[in-house]
């Protein structure tokens, strides 16, 4: 019996590719992926163990702040490096200046490193091993004058020993000589995932922020003196601060880059399910569709005395292997995938090139995944294929049946009432894990939508979809319609396939829009006054000089200025409290047994409180500039320490204007703030607090005292107004990372992300709909053989191969155009639920748009993917021997 | 009618179609079988032919062969005025649509379709608006006008059959062939049929060629031709459907 699957299963070794294809590259993904993710992870380990190869023991403070850009603490005064090198087994001990708060002006006269990528790092230079980085040419910096640089990012910036560096710092852009170039590992070939600048001691302090003083200190051990012996002597001689080994601080800084990468590869791991989701919906059409033109066969099987138990045996055998095949060439396209990535974020990350070797667990998890999701697919083909009666071999077949079972409805509408049961608890979140529900929610939806909703509407929906060639009395449209229709179920899976694709990609368009939209609307309106923005690149730490908001008041036009800070702080008020309880008892700390033991002296010492994030303003004029609806209070009232609050969030807590409110910030500790007012809409949607801007340098940790952004208003005429522009763009030439964009072209720039976030994931999702568009051609390419008798009789009667090729091919598009419009229905349909539940906690934040342009090209693109998948199918159609086909019993 | 020579009296009539020396062989060399060894024949319009012959004789071929659907090695046919060898598949495929007409033994209807549309089919591939009255008296002379609207899964068999003769001449084509069109009926429904297609060589001055096996649909002809090892071996004339089982029966010995 198994031979006889075997034998099948060779005699159709296209048919085998072309299901397999969908499990390839599902697999595919999900094996680049895992592969990917150790390599990353592996070369973050190798990258922070290489750059702070000389770490035996590092000093710091206590006093800690989680931030969205990580952890700050204060620095260290010159004097703790003194107290250092007294402690015993300390061969050398120096204070290190790192910070991210200069960039490198590039070859092309812009600045190298904002945006997205590793971060410029501003270092002082240590004449010692302990500094991380080797010597490869020319000295170290001596003079304030001095700079050195890694190699990798010198020859990115055409920079040669000996050259002039240009360094964007906070408050002006300098020249350096470049004396020195730089490398990571033993031998100093490696590249940091950073770009380290090193300066002498002055500068380094100068240009980040904290002159005398150091962000932490590192230690190197004397000969067989071992890290915690080191560490703990330390801890002794400077009992206020805290004192970790070299490998905590090693794993530290890892585990923070770790999370991004495990991040990432979630995120594509979740496309790589998707992936394999949609494949299964086509490896069960393709078996459901063999099963049935075998149905003689079989009969003949059970008829001769093959028992119904070999029957599902011989199939699901055949199934597996089709798996172990797709498995293993997905492995070898998830190889190639992670060897190409590597080899593309090579450049940009420290990753070495070569072939991506998969690990063993990843061997494990494609053949299993594999064989388990095609097996599984199989499954109800094979049953049904061992139902198949003995006498069915002398009697007439039909090649499929069409009704829908009770049992199929029965199924279908579990799933459908699970499904929505399951999105609700999601999206309502009256559950933990909403993620998980809301996506198990669409996938039961979905299944429904195949199980018994499909079905139900493929025979109307193919008419109804074909009706405006139909209508001219198109005989290739009339065919093509009813052939989707005559196969309900098998029209419906192959939709199917699709429709989860098109349901993604509608749901993310509908949502992008919305969010567009919204922040478009809210922005604009929130600036009120405001006619000009100077801003600095999003992801730097610059800020915008200060020169702007000293000078611009005196350029023509120029009514209003002011500048906005930004920091971070933590709220110690009884709610805050309780938040940072609440949330320590729902994800505890698990600290790791490795660090208990590796922090000597003080642990982190910070208050308990609720994290937040702040912007500035400035007293004088920034409520009247712009407009943040209702305001209550005086914004203008005790400007040393003044904290402003969006009106649902002081009612939340209990705030009243006029209370005083317990904060911490790390560079200042404990502090009291006044809640001077509140408004009903911030700048922008998280803008829950504002600190005054003087309250903000206070409390700022170094290097963080900068004006993020600074509002102007000029007076109300275009010229005067582009005038004004030309001039602050003249005042800040010398950062050619800051902006001075009007108001349109801020709000513009304010949604550019979402763009981007919107074309990565319409990227990954193509994935899934190519699958598709597989399972539609092969699908087709069934129906074809299945249909060779009828093909022949039509072409005998006189339809041209033209004609023929064309009924295929629309008939593609009908599948196509149906499931893409099932997934429209399903995603507008779950975008809306999605957009309900989001402003049923936060009302205004997002209008729901329907991006019907975009709608209507997804439809139109849908059919023309559709006829694109037909290529083959139709015409392997057209290719077929008249005679032959009328012969074929 | 479109054939004004076809006046059903004259002895002398024109040719519909033909076959001048065809050959065919299937395989080489010593396994080759010589389906078609030197045919030549030729239709009269306006009259029903019957082919008939031992199975495996060439009958099928010889049909295939002069509908445009198969090519031969030697030899020539031609429909009409027009020889069929030198077409290329397009021309092929017109021509069948546009004037030849085909019953098969089985397998005849497309199941989408309803049988009115498969009746107008040829016509709605070819983007031709059929000629609905002539059309309505072809449905109306096979007794289907109530059955248009049905699938061809829910005829009988001879109904089916019925609709492919009436979707053979509803194109008004020059010619039809028919392959043991009778074959899978059961003999009233095969009567059926076969004073049917009487009826359009009588009434509507239509041209039939049909294979057989049965001597009775043989003697519906007004002529038969018999088939032996891919040769024409006799004729007989107004057959009877004795004289064609004396003249099988005399074939077998
Ligand atoms: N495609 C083919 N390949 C090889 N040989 C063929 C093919 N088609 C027909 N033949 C052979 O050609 C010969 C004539 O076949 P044909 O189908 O014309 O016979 P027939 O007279 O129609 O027989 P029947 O009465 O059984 O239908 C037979 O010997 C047959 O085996
Ligand atoms: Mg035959």
């Amino acid at each position: 019996m198994l031979k006889v699957a075997f034998k099948d299963l060779m005699a159709r070794k296209r048919r085998l590719i072309t299901t397999g294809i969908a499990v390839i590259l599902g697999i595919a993904f999900l094996t680049g992926t895992q592969v990917l993710g150790g390599v990353l992870n592996d070369s973050i380990d190798g990258l922070f163990g290489d750059i702070y190869s000389g770490y035996d023991a590092v000093v710091r403070s206590p006093e800690v702040q989680e931030t969205d850009f990580g952890e700050f603490r204060p620095p260290l005064e010159a004097a703790v490096v003194e107290q250092v090198r007294t402690a015993e087994g300390v061969r050398a001990a120096y204070g290190v200046v790192e910070a991210a708060t200069v960039s490198l002006v590039g070859a092309d006269g812009k600045v190298t490193g904002s945006g997205f990528g590793p971060p410029t790092l501003v270092y002082n230079w240590i004449d010692d091993p302990i500094r991380p980085g080797v010597l490869t040419e020319g000295r170290g910096p001596e003079a304030p004058d001095e700079l050195a640089l890694d190699f990798k990012t010198a020859a990115d910036a055409e920079l040669e020993v000996g050259d002039t560096a240009e360094i964007v710092g906070q408050d002006e852009t300098r020249e350096f000589e470049l004396v020195g170039l730089v490398g990571f590992g033993d031998e100093g070939t490696d590249i940091p995932g950073a770009k380290p600048v090193y300066f002498v001691d002055e500068v380094a302090q100068e240009l980040a922020g904290a002159p005398g003083q150091y962000n932490y200190v590192a230690a190197g051990a004397e000969e067989g003196v071992t890290q915690e012996e080191l560490a703990s002597a330390v801890a002794d001689v400077v009992p206020d601060q805290q004192v970790i080994t070299g490998e905590e601080w090693i794993e530290q800084n890892a585990d923070q880059l770790a999370q991004f990468v495990g991040i990432l590869t979630t995120v594509v791991t979740v496309f790589g399910v998707i992936a394999l989701v949609v494949a299964s919906f086509i490896i069960y059409n393709t078996f459901s569709i063999i099963v049935a033109q075998r149905t003689k066969e079989t009969a003949l099987l059970r008829a001769i005395g093959a028992g119904r138990r070999q029957v599902v045996v011989a199939t699901l055998a055949e199934a597996a292997l089709v798996g172990v095949i797709a498995s293993l060439l997905g492995l070898v396209g998830g190889t190639l995938l992670a060897t190409a990535i590597k080899a593309l974020i090579g450049s940009t990350f420290t990753v070495t090139g070569g072939i991506a070797w998969p690990t063993g667990s990843t061997l494990l998890l494609a053949f299993g995944v594999g064989i388990v999701v095609t097996s599984l697919s199989a499954v109800i083909p094979s049953i049904r294929a061992s139902r198949v009666p003995p006498v069915a071999a002398m009697t007439e077949v039909a090649v499929d049946h069409t009704d829908l079972s009770i049992q199929r409805k029965v199924w279908g509408s579990l799933f459908l009432v699970a499904g929505i049961v399951c999105s609700a608890l999601g999206l309502t979140s009256a559950v933990g894990n909403e993620l998980v529900f809301v996506g198990v929610g669409l996938l039961c939806i979905m299944l429904s939508v195949a199980v018994i909703l499909g079905p139900l509407l493929a025979g109307p929906a193919s008419r109804a979809l074909a009706w405006p060639l139909t209508a001219r009395g198109s005989m290739t449209a009339r065919l093509a319609s009813e052939n989707a229709a005559r196969n309900p179920r098998r029209t419906a899976a192959t939709a199917a396939a699709l429709t989860i694709g098109v349901t993604l990609v509608v749901v993310i368009a509908v949502l992008a829009t919305s969010i567009k939209s919204s922040v478009v609307e809210e922005v604009d309106g929130a600036l009120g006054e405001v006619d000009l923005i100077v801003s600095a690149g999003q992801f730097s730490f610059l800020g915008v000089p200060p020169v702007v908001s000293e000078e611009a008041g005196q350029i023509d036009g120029i009514t209003e200025v002011s500048p906005v800070k930004f920091g971070f702080l933590r709220l110690l008020d009884e709610y805050g409290i309780q938040q940072a309880k609440q949330d320590a008892a729902s994800d505890p700390p698990d600290e790791d047994a490795a660090s208990a033991g590796a922090i000597f002296g003080v642990g982190d010492d910070a208050p308990l409180g609720e994290d937040a994030i702040a912007n500035g303003y400035e007293p004088s004029n920034f409520f009247d500039l712009v407009d943040l609806g209702d305001v209550v209070g005086d914004p203008q009232a005790s400007p040393g320490a003044a904290i402003a609050a969006r009106d649902e969030i002081a009612e939340e807590r209990g705030w009243e204007v006029g209370d005083t409110i317990p904060v911490y910030f790390s560079a200042t500790g404990e502090q009291d703030l006044t809640l001077v007012a509140t408004y009903s809409d911030g700048l922008g949607p998280d803008d829950d607090f504002y600190l005054s801007n003087e309250t903000l340098s206070t409390n700022a940790p170094p290097g963080f005292d900068i004006d993020f952004a600074v509002y102007i208003a000029t007076e109300d005429d275009p010229g005067v107004r582009a005038a004004a522009q030309a001039e602050l763009e003249q005042l800040t030439a010398d950062r050619p990372d800051v902006v001075v964009q009007d108001r349109r072209e801020f709000v513009e720039s304010q949604t550019a992300f979402i763009d981007v976030f919107v074309a990565v994931i319409y990227g990954l999702l193509a994935l899934a709909v190519i699958i598709a568009l597989i399972g539609i051609a092969n699908t087709l390419s069934l129906s074809v053989l299945e249909r060779t008798r009828e093909f022949g009789l039509l072409r005998a009667v006189g339809m041209s191969k033209r004609q023929l090729r064309w009924t295929v091919r629309t008939e593609a598009a009908i599948v196509a155009v149906f499931g893409t419009l099932l997934g429209m229905v399903v995603g507008i349909a779950f975008a809306v639920a999605l957009a309900y539940a989001i402003t049923a906690d936060d009302p205004g934040l997002l209008q729901l748009r329907l991006p019907v342009v975009q709608l209507v090209v997804i439809m139109v693109l849908a059919a023309l993917a559709g006829i694109f998948a037909a290529i083959l199918p139709a015409r392997r159609a057209a290719r077929l021997d008249v005679l032959q086909a009328i012969a074929t019993e | 009618m479109s054939d004004p020579t076809g006046t059903g009296t004259t002895t002398q009539r024109a040719v519909a179609a033909g076959a001048i020396d065809a050959r065919k062989d299937y395989g080489e060399g010593d396994s080759a079988v010589h389906a078609l060894s030197g045919v030549s024949v030729s239709f009269e319009r306006a009259r029903f032919t019957a082919i008939m012959g031992p199975s495996g004789s060439g009958k099928s071929t010889l049909m295939h062969c002069l509908a445009g659907l198969d090519r031969l090695d030697s030899g020539r046919v031609f429909i009409g005025e027009t020889y069929l060898d030198s077409l290329d598949d397009a021309k092929l495929t017109a021509l069948r649509r546009d004037t030849i007409g085909f019953v098969f033994q089985a397998f005849n209807l497309i199941p989408t379709l309803t049988a009115g549309e498969n009746i107008t089919l040829p016509m709605d591939l070819a983007g031709r608006k059929p000629d609905r009255e002539w059309v309505d008296q072809v449905v109306r002379t096979v007794g289907l006008a109530d059955r248009l609207e049905h699938r061809p899964s829910e005829l009988s068999g001879g109904q089916q059959q019925r609709v492919a003769v009436a979707r053979a001449l509803s194109g008004s084509p020059e010619i039809i062939f028919a392959d043991e069109p009778t074959g899978n009926l059961d003999s009233r429904s095969g009567a059926e049929i076969l004073e049917f297609m009487r009826a359009a060589v009588d009434e509507l001055e239509q041209t039939i060629v049909m294979v057989t096996h049965d001597p009775t649909a043989a003697a519906w002809a007004d002529r038969v031709v018999f088939l032996v090892d891919g040769q024409i071996v006799d004729e007989i004339a107004d057959p009877t459907a004795e004289a064609v089982l004396d003249y099988m029966k005399h074939l077998g010995d």
